[in-house]
């Protein structure tokens, strides 16, 4: 089981059917039945499903016990997504470092059994 | 790629270099110290210790260039390595967003490095990164959930 909000968002999003209701709420909010129509799935399995997704943040679910809807919570996407850019920036300016130190590595006249590319044409 | 979900980081780069050469600025300490961080920082030679192996460990520090109190280290476990081809590792992070004080996540990085000679390309190499809360199992979940919902999905994170 997931332990901290973070995986739990993660662990949410890793099934497709989560995923595929989520997608569905982001065009508009829905209840149960509306959202199990379009899989081969029972009713209590969405609701099982509803219920990571509730846990996680993702959704919130009106009190209301006839219409029952379920709306998306855009936030802790964005939250988890903003948190993998930052190791994104991380990672393209360090990458920068190492092409730029794998040129001087080769540019190095130390080792003459490295000839230079581009001789032959 | 499968089972890739949008959590996962993933890079792509291409360098003119051999694939032994970038393979070994990941593992020889003296290469990674002279290259790895973000700009204005530095990873002092005496802080890397690699271990390339199955179950090896893989630590080093980075240090702030202004401020040396500024530190960063890490402090990886391989669990899947093939010399020029493949690094996997693990470990245990603090401080990502929602955790609470003490409390770690565990992340996961995989390095995968084509020859691409195999496309006309001799003597370069395409790194493939990889990081993210990433999970195998998790993946196999995923795997069958790569689908046209998903595209939607990732219109409404972009707006």
């Amino acid at each position: 089981m997931a332990t901290d909000r973070l995986s739990e968002i993660f662990a949410a999003l890793a099934d497709p059917t989560r995923r595929a209701i989520l997608a569905r709420l982001a065009e508009s909010d829905a209840t149960v039945n509306e959202l199990a129509e379009p899989f081969e799935i029972s009713l209590p399995a969405v609701s099982r499903h509803l219920k990571v997704l509730e846990r996680a943040g993702l959704i919130t679910r009106t009190r209301s016990a006839q219409w029952r809807s379920s709306s998306l919570n855009a936030e802790p996407l964005r939250e988890a997504t903003a948190w993998m850019e930052r190791y994104r920036m991380f990672w393209d300016t360090n990458l920068d470092r190492l092409d730029a130190h794998l040129k001087r590595l080769q540019q190095q006249p130390t080792d003459p059994s490295h000839p230079s590319k581009g001789s032959t044409s | 790629m499968n089972g890739t979900t949008r959590q996962d980081l993933v890079i792509t780069r291409d360098f003119d270099a051999p694939r032994e050469l970038v393979y070994r600025a990941f593992v020889d300490p003296d290469q990674l110290a002279a290259w790895f961080g973000p700009v204005g920082y530095s990873v002092p030679r005496d802080s890397v210790s690699v271990e390339p192996k199955a179950g090896g460990h893989y630590r080093f520090t980075m240090v702030s260039d202004d401020d040396p109190s500024q530190t960063s280290p890490v402090n990886a476990t391989f669990s899947e390595v093939i010399e020029n081809e493949l690094l996997v590792g693990s470990e245990e992070w603090a401080g990502a967003p929602g955790l609470a004080e003490g409390e770690t996540m565990k992340m996961t990085m995989r390095l995968e490095f084509h020859d691409l000679a195999d496309q006309g390309q001799s003597g370069r190499t395409r790194l493939v990164l990889r990081q993210g809360p990433y999970d195998p199992e998790l993946e196999n979940m995923a795997r069958a959930g790569w689908n046209s919902s998903f595209t939607k999905l990732d219109g409404l994170l972009a707006g």
